[in-house]
């Protein structure tokens, strides 16, 4: 489970990214986190992750409370997520299958582990004959999927994705949708910050809007909600 | 920690001292130096150590008779030290007793000696012992009024030098090797410097998955590790080969002076260059990355 508890985040120049902001993910749920570019999404998201601090606050997921965490627990909360950016953030000195059995090794993965897992997740993601490509021969879209494996080669409990679909064309971005729904049945708790308002609005799932860093509306069936 | 880490950690040192290969060559060379140095300052110093600790285990002081005195001016002088309460023991040697002396301490220069047997050139002199060790300049001082002295050579003197002489030695070495060292220093960590940001593509993926700190750490202080041993093995090697020649070459010009096994001194060498390599290796991998990896 993952909560937030009235987390507020001041910049040192005064700005607030997130004001009091509360807001509790179950574990299996699939929650679209909405609203306009810089309203604080991508910063409650980095908070997750532990890449950002709450200058207020309290955010929990399962046993690990962020705020007290050593620089020692840092990994083993993250072993436990699977995190996607819109710049995909590939090594473009390594094929598709380094890429993501990169993920592995860093946690230190078997060599048997990891010939066993890594075509699993390229078949998951449909990349499976890409696999001794470099990431300069592959589409957008199939980069992001390369992404996609990656975060899923440790089985994470928890998929973060921060505007995943944010570089790719609409074609692209459905079905980079489609995937994440795959995952999401197949057990995976998903977050995710989005501006795709076509696509939010046929998932109808939990949809939740930020604005000027706070919490507007939190809907369980929700649409995206702004005109444009 | 598993055994597929230590791979890992491996592989990427050797992949990135590969990739910056140019560099590596640029570190491993200073390293070679500075080390190539502090193996020279050890081979010194081992050799006036072993010089110094001989000389201790001679005789006090050795008063030298001029040529053709006669024995019997010999035994008077020897009759007067005898008298002498600040002298505890004399002794009398004559040219062809040091001559055998010198036979027995060097037996493979038989051919050198039969040469020499016909025209001795040592001197005739005296062995002596002080009562008092402070007392032995100004008995030297008496010896050389005496009008059939040569000379008088003391250890007390020669080994007072060369023990200062070792001191020096030790000190001039410490503050070149404290230069070359931070000189060195500075280039590897500027070579570390270059493999983090040649990777830091890497390093933010593994902290995003995951990876401890010091598994992403490791493979930076191997390279550095890597580097200071490399550069101490062909400084070791240079040194110790040269040091050999002298010896070969030395056993065969100057028999009689006493230079340190090759043994001992290449024992010496090696835990000093391969210390000192590995010191300065790690010791600036963990600067480069306390500054330069913000973990």
């Amino acid at each position: 489970m993952i909560r937030v508890e009235g987390v507020t985040k001041r910049y040192p120049n005064g700005h607030h990214g997130l004001v009091k902001v509360s807001l509790t993910v179950h574990r299996g749920e699939f929650v679209f986190l909405v609203g306009p570019s810089g309203a604080g999404k991508s910063t409650l998201i980095r908070m997750l992750y532990g890449e950002d601090q709450p200058s207020e606050g309290e955010v929990m997921i399962d046993q690990f409370r962020l705020r007290r965490m050593t620089m020692r627990q840092l990994p083993r909360l993250r072993r436990q997520l699977g995190i996607v950016f819109q710049d995909v953030k590939l090594l473009p000195t390594r094929t598709v299958f380094q890429n993501v059995a990169f993920a592995m090794e860093v946690v230190g993965a078997s060599h048997k582990e990891i010939t066993k897992r890594v075509p699993q997740v390229l078949e998951l993601v449909g990349l499976a004959r890409r696999r001794d490509h470099y990431p300069s021969q592959l589409s957008g879209g199939e980069q992001q999927r390369v992404g996609i494996a990656r975060a899923l080669v440790n089985q994470p409990t928890y998929v973060l994705a921060d505007e995943p679909t944010g570089n790719l064309d609409p074609d692209n971005a459905s079905e980079i949708m489609k995937l994440f729904h795959e995952i999401n049945r197949r057990g995976a708790t998903v977050l995710m910050a989005t501006h795709a308002r076509d696509l939010v609005n046929q998932m109808k799932r939990r949809v939740v809007a930020i604005e000027a860093g706070q919490v507007v509306r939190d809907e369980a069936r929700g649409a995206y909600g702004y005109e444009s | 920690m598993s055994l597929n880490s230590v791979g890992y950690w491996f592989r990427e040192a050797g992949r990135s001292l590969w990739r910056n290969s140019w560099m590596a060559i640029a570190s491993v060379s200073t390293v070679t130096i500075a080390l190539f140095v502090l193996a020279v300052f050890v081979v010194v110093s081992a050799n006036v150590n072993h010089v110094t600790t001989l000389l201790q285990n001679q005789v006090e002081m050795r008063v030298f008779v001029k040529p053709r005195t006669t024995r019997p001016e010999e035994m008077a002088l020897l009759k007067q030290v005898k008298t002498w309460p600040d002298v505890r023991k004399v002794d009398f040697f004559t040219k062809a007793q040091a001559a055998q002396n010198l036979r027995q301490e060097f037996p493979h220069e038989q051919a050198l000696f039969r040469l020499i047997a016909k025209s001795n050139p040592l001197f005739d002199g005296y062995d002596v012992f002080a009562t008092n060790p402070n007392d032995i300049p100004a008995l030297a001082q008496r010896f050389d009024h005496s009008p059939i002295v040569n000379n008088v050579v003391y250890q007390g003197t020669v080994v007072r030098r060369l023990t200062r002489l070792g001191i020096i030695l030790r000190w001039t070495g410490w503050v070149v090797e404290g230069l070359l060292g931070v000189a060195t220093l500075l280039i590897i960590v500027n070579t570390i410097r270059l493999a983090v940001f040649a990777r830091r593509r890497e390093i933010q993926v593994m902290r995003l998955v995951g990876a401890t700190d010091w598994f992403i750490r490791w493979p930076f202080i191997l390279e550095g590790l890597t580097i200071g041993l490399l550069g101490a093995v062909v400084a070791d090697a240079a040194v110790s080969l040269g040091y050999h020649w002298v010896v070969v070459r030395a056993s065969v010009s100057l028999p009689f002076w006493p230079m340190a096994g090759f043994n001992s001194v290449f024992t010496q060498t090696s835990v000093f260059t391969i210390a000192g390599g590995l010191v300065m290796g790690g010791l600036a991998s963990i600067i480069a990355l306390r500054r330069f990896l913000k973990v």
